[in-house]
């Protein structure tokens, strides 16, 4: 064990693999930060395509058109649309861009059909007296939701947002797929460099546990502001 | 101040539940209006279609001189006469009366979608001359709900700034001024600040009111405003409310509480199966209904 470690302190400190472990954090957490919010901006554009009142044509067609995205993007791997994205989709177009760009793309598309689901059910989880409070009052439907339901269906969902952002920043870890140098990628090569794997991996699995529990510490925090403006 | 003409109401994916079946009534300013009958014949559904929270399947909703929903040719004779299928009909027999033909138009529902461009002309006139877009319609009439409706995530005093405010309806400083001088009217200045959970059910709906009144409203619906309520606080939501009949606030008030009816009704409506069965003063309505539906409901209720 302590020639394991010693390998393992050799790599990381001496031999410089921490660069490459911090390369790693950094893509790591850009793509999930960066994925999720994205992802907030697609589903709830995915929403609101599903919830408008569907007085008209247009409408209609959006929120078809959102299913089968959702459904797309829900019924296949992620790695599998990683790939297709990487070596199939974006070849045959002719964009050649960063592979962290390209897995920002694809986390923040994915996840943007499970964050449409999230605030769709939060939505639907506001009474519908309260928008019906509102209209009665001459609010437009706009101002009902930004003012009165949005507010109310946010808190509700923090903790399920919460979630689908420690899921994604797990999931990143599949990114090495389409070589983007991530955490698992970062102790994967000094595992390789080294032919020692207990140490790496061990340190690996600490260091996303240590990410799970910072992101939990923060969504508590989150919940106990939302839930100190107003107490019910 | 509003005119419900000839309203149907159908719910469901075809249209399958009639709730209304040809309703008509009329309000008029200064007028208290109560309107009883039993559960499930369409008190709220009329109601709500007073403001256009339901839209109407056929008929017209009028608040003055404004048309609330599109127009309904049935309801203009004129429209009728501009279509093709009375053209049809004219030339099929040139000496019938008009008036025959539009009868049978009528019982036959027989004008389709798109009748024609004369018909469309004269269908866009009645509305552009009358119609208003419904969210103005709405800042004129207040509402008040069974289960309040206050806004979850405001304070009592944003809850009644935030429609007169943000529609322009007055000033911040004015909306203010009086939203803190109608919960003081109420005895609920200090709760000003605290968010709706913190009240009792009484006290919600009195704010449901007086939210209701900061935006001037020419009219007031109520759709049973004490059913939700313990007994004990049902007291003091009628006191407020006879206060502004008392102050010649027109209002139609749904509800079952009898006793204030007869107190405060100008005109009481009852409904039974979607339409409006029978109506009067109170004094006339309780004491000789002619209607055996109302007469049956009233043994179950006094
Ligand atoms: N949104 C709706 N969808 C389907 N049926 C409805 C809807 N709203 C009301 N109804 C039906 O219409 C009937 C009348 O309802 P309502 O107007 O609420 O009656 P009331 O207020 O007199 O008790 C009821 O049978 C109810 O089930
Ligand atoms: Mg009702």
């Amino acid at each position: 064990m302590s020639t394991a470690w010693n390998t393992f302190y050799r790599q990381f400190f001496e031999l410089e693999g921490y660069k490459n472990f911090l390369v790693g954090l950094e893509h790591t957490a850009i793509i999930a930060v960066c994925g999720l919010l994205l992802g907030l901006i697609v589903g709830c554009l995915l929403a609101t395509c599903q919830m408008l009142p569907k007085t008209n044509g247009l409408i209609k067609a959006l929120s078809k058109a959102a299913d089968v995205y959702i459904a797309l993007f829900r019924g296949t791997p992620m790695v599998v649309q990683l790939l297709l994205i990487h070596f199939v989709i974006f070849p045959a177009i002719g964009i050649n861009i960063d592979s962290v760009i390209e897995a920002v793309l694809v986390f923040g598309l994915n996840s943007g059909a499970y964050v449409s689901e999230i605030m769709r059910g939060g939505i639907l989880s506001v009474d519908i007296g309260q928008t019906e409070a509102g209209r009665a009052l001459g609010l437009t439907y706009g101002q009902t939701m930004l003012r009165i339901v949005l507010p109310q269906a946010i808190k509700n969902v923090v903790p399920t947002l919460g979630n689908e952002f420690i899921t994604l920043l797990k999931e990143t870890s599949v990114v090495s797929f389409i070589a983007v140098v991530d955490l698992t990628k970062a102790f994967q090569n000094i595992a390789n460099s080294t032919y020692e794997y207990i140490i790496p991996y061990l340190v690996l699995a600490l260091s996303y546990l240590v990410l799970v529990l910072l992101v939990t510490g923060l969504i508590r925090l989150v919940e106990r502001r939302l839930r100190a403006s107003d107490k019910r | 101040m509003i005119s419900v003409k000839n309203v149907y109401k159908n719910f469901g994916p075809k249209g399958e539940i009639k709730v209304l079946s040809g309703t008509s009534c009329e309000i008029k300013k200064g007028e208290q209006v109560v309107i009883i009958g039993p559960s499930g014949s369409g008190k709220s559904t009329m109601l709500r279609c007073m403001n256009l929270l339901e839209e109407p399947t056929y008929g017209e909703v009028w608040l003055g001189d404004s048309l609330l929903t599109p127009a309904d040719p049935y309801l203009h004779p004129e429209v009728i006469m501009a279509s093709k299928t009375f053209e049809k009909m004219k030339n099929a027999d040139p000496d019938r009366e008009d008036a025959d033909i539009i009868a049978e138009i009528k019982a036959k529902d027989l004008l389709k979608k798109h009748e024609g461009k004369a018909y469309r002309a004269a269908l866009k006139a009645i509305e552009l001359e009358s119609r208003i877009d419904i969210n103005l319609a709405r800042q004129r009439m207040g509402m008040v709900f069974q289960h309040f409706n206050l806004f979850n995530n405001l304070t009592v005093l944003q809850n009644m700034l935030l429609a007169p405010v943000k529609l322009k309806i007055m000033s911040k400083e004015e909306a203010e001024e009086k939203a803190l001088a109608l919960l003081e009217r109420i005895g609920l200045l200090d709760k000003k600040d605290e968010y709706p959970s913190k009240l009792s059910g009484g006290q919600k709906q009195r704010v449901a009111i007086i939210r209701a009144l900061v935006m001037n409203p020419e009219v007031i619906l109520f759709d049973e405003p004490t059913s939700a309520l313990d007994p004990e606080m049902v007291g003091e939501v009628l006191d407020l409310m006879k206060q502004l009949a008392e102050e010649g606030m027109t209002m139609v008030i749904v509800t079952h509480e009898m006793g204030f009816a007869r107190e405060v009704a100008d005109r009481v409506l009852f409904m039974a199966d979607g339409v409006i069965a029978e109506e009067g003063p109170p004094e006339e309505l309780f004491t000789n209904p002619q209607n055996p539906r109302l007469q049956q409901f009233l043994q179950k209720v006094l």
